[in-house]
């Protein structure tokens, strides 16, 4: 087996150790920089996705191997040209203003992370001038936010008024999720996608962003 | 061996209810008797001391032999499969679930109707037992309506052994087709040795209540017990009807039926594998027959499974079944209610567990599955909670803190496989996913498993030329060979 092989296996089997280790080794080494990368870290997490996707592999597991694979890019990070690993594009999140429930916006947070986009979490009751701060800040692609409660959804129809009226709606999709959320309280309040859960999520902002 | 866990969980009879119940039953054998129907028999019983009336044919027997009997029994007892990684150990509070019967109909796979059963049912259900992880035995659950009567007996054991390596048990119709079922059994054991160091089929005799013993079925009790190989002796009292209609008249009348066979079986030859059992149920009051999902049913069960304990030998029982005609919420709370109580009492050998409907006349391959997943759960319960500095995780709490997360953490994926059971056929999907799939019910999608087992799953083979020597040595054998 090549090293970046087992670089791969041990991305797939969440092994942070072993990734630091044999990442490492694969610099001393002068393997490619790239090739580290393209033939080691991404496709492990290539094979974690499909495994996921077929039930073969479960949430803890899938969010260990991203923290392994992350690991591994941090090492590469610094050696590369201009420092920076290319993401697919960058996702900001949060629980909208009064709620306080973050577990589901975490892990969403964390799927899309793991497959490639750069997360900024803006945590939890985020009043609508928050994420127009944050849209200004990191230009990302995607907001997405999050309510668990039925009481806290029309929150989320606030933030987006508040978009418009800053004249970014334009500028990114703005995607709903959470319990009481559903597809036809999403076209109500003029979001551009709703994912009943982290996986779907993940799908739906690979589907937006391409 | 099987994996297996545990029960013993559930106690219903508290230490003094286990020694009335006990004495009861001691005072039935000794004072009211058991109408015994074979001449034999009661030969036997008469030379070993006890007192019988040729006119009446009551065999009385008294507390000396019966005690004596029960410590004859071995106290485990290993039911062999055609490999070995499929023996079940049957002892203390050991559990294993699996088929039982026996049934004329099915509903059909294809149009979902009541039919009548034939040979490919016995080798489809085969299959499915040999696949099915939490189901551990095959008890012969079908009829075949498709050969003659006489022929019955052979089919039913040849595509039950052909059609699986876990341990096969079965009741007869005739002597004959006894005697060719163990003989088919030793042709594939290698002889009737080998077949004794580890029978993979063993037999389930019965006995009739109120306390009678039935000619034929005495007559196989002695029959397997000469040749030394395993056998069931269960009775069925239907409180209200065959059994008064208390819990507990019941309980220690079938105690004292069981117990009667086992001492014939003992008489015959000492040591020979016995299991005490029961097939008890009540007698539905309104309409005036047999019901087989009674949460009663379960209780006399779960109580006898204490006195088998008590007795310190191996139980076979029942639970599992229910009354519905179809895979509906009845078939499924009744099923797992009746499943569980008797396994948590630690019931060893809990037959009937997976597939009937009907009051046991209907089997269902949907429901096969759907058991299945059942007894995954209880086993779950059974393994219980595991709890030590590891599992109590005070140190991933204190690394973790307040608000954090245990979703990326190497404790979480180190034990979430075993601290939670994954139903397979339970839908955990959002209702958008679920509706994405055609709205499956629980049938509908135990049906696909059903399918994707039959057409997938090949259990060990028995050697195909053995196979063609006994189809020539027992034409009547009918169904071509896969």
């Amino acid at each position: 087996m090549s090293s970046l092989e087992e670089l791969s296996n041990a991305v797939i089997g969440g092994d942070q150790d072993a990734v630091v280790e044999l990442t490492r080794q694969a610099i001393v080494e002068k393997v490619d920089l790239n090739s580290i990368i393209s033939r080691g870290l991404l496709p492990g997490m290539t094979v974690v996705g499909r495994r996921f996707k077929n039930g073969d592999m479960f949430i803890p597991e899938v969010l260990m191997a991203a923290r392994a694979m992350n690991a591994g890019l941090e090492l590469v990070k610094p050696l590369l040209v201009d420092g920076e690993v290319p993401v697919k594009g960058t996702v900001v999140i949060g629980t909208v203003e009064g709620d306080l429930h973050d577990i589901g916006k975490n892990l969403v947070g964390m799927m899309i992370e793991s497959n490639g986009y750069r997360v900024i979490d803006l945590g939890i009751d985020l009043e609508p001038q928050r994420f127009v701060a944050a849209v200004r800040e990191y230009k990302p692609q995607v907001v997405g936010m999050s309510a668990l409660l039925t009481t806290t959804m029309l929150a989320m129809k606030e933030t987006i008024e508040v978009l418009k009226e800053e004249g970014l709606r334009d500028s990114v999709k703005v995607i709903v999720g959470g319990a009481p959320v559903s597809q036809e309280f999403a076209d109500e309040i003029g979001a551009d996608g709703y994912a009943p859960d982290a996986a779907s999520a993940t799908e739906l902002v690979r589907r937006l962003i391409g | 061996m099987y994996p297996a866990f545990d029960g013993g969980q559930l106690r219903l009879l508290k230490e003094d209810d286990i020694k009335a119940v006990h004495e009861a039953s001691v005072q039935l054998l000794g004072e009211v008797g058991v109408k015994v129907k074979s001449k034999a028999a009661r030969e036997v019983f008469r030379s070993n001391g006890a007192e019988v009336d040729t006119a009446t044919e009551i065999v009385k027997i008294p507390r000396d032999l019966l005690e004596k009997a029960i410590s004859d029994a071995p106290s485990r007892v290993i039911l062999y499969g055609r490999e070995e990684k499929n023996d079940l150990h049957l002892e203390k509070a050991r559990t294993y679930l699996g088929t039982g019967g026996t049934v004329l109909y099915a509903l059909d796979l294809e149009t979902g109707q009541k039919r009548r059963t034939n040979t490919q049912d016995l080798r489809d259900i085969g299959k499915m037992v040999d696949a099915l992880e939490n189901v551990s035995f095959y008890v012969i659950n079908t009829y075949p309506q498709n050969v003659p009567d006489e022929a019955a007996d052979i089919n039913r054991f040849y595509w039950a052994i052909t059609s699986t390596s876990k341990h096969v048990m079965g009741g007869m119709y005739t002597m004959k087709g006894l005697k060719d079922a163990i003989r088919l059994a030793e042709e594939i054991a290698g002889g009737p040795e080998k077949l004794r160091e580890r029978p993979f089929v063993s037999f389930i005799t019965l006995m009739v209540s109120p306390l009678v013993m039935d000619g034929l079925y005495t007559e196989f009790i002695m029959e397997i017990a000469r040749k030394g190989l395993p056998l069931a002796i269960p009775s069925e009292p239907l409180a209200g009807a065959t059994a008064p209609v208390t819990l507990a008249g019941t309980i220690a009348l079938n105690n004292a039926e069981s117990l009667a066979g086992i001492t014939l079986a003992q008489l015959v030859n000492p040591g020979t594998p016995v299991l005490y059992g029961s097939t008890s149920s009540i007698m539905d009051l309104k309409k005036g027959y047999y019901v087989a999902g009674a949460i009663e049913s379960a209780m006399i069960n779960a109580a006898l499974a204490q006195m088998a304990q008590y007795y310190q030998l191996p139980m076979y029982g029942t639970g599992g079944m229910s009354d519905s005609k179809i895979n509906d919420s009845q078939a499924g709370y009744e099923s797992a209610l009746t499943a569980m109580t008797v396994a948590l009492s630690g019931c060893n050998y809990i037959h009937d567990a997976v597939g009937l409907l009907e009051m046991c006349q209907v089997f269902s391959y949907e429901k096969m599955v759907i058991d299945d997943e059942i007894i995954g759960n209880i086993f779950r319960v059974m393994r219980g909670i595991e709890v030590n500095p590891d599992t109590l995780a005070v140190d991933r709490l204190k690394e973790i803190g307040p608000a954090g997360n245990f979703l990326v953490d190497i404790h979480t994926t180190r034990h979430f496989r075993k601290e939670f059971f994954f139903p397979k056929v339970a839908d955990r999907r959002t209702r958008i996913d679920w509706q994405a799939a055609g709205s499956p019910d629980t049938a509908k999608r135990a049906h696909q498993m059903v399918r994707e087992i039959l057409a997938g799953h090949k259990p060990t083979p028995v050697d195909a030329a053995l196979r063609a020597r006994l189809r020539r040595q027992f034409p009547e054998i009918q169904g071509e060979e896969s």
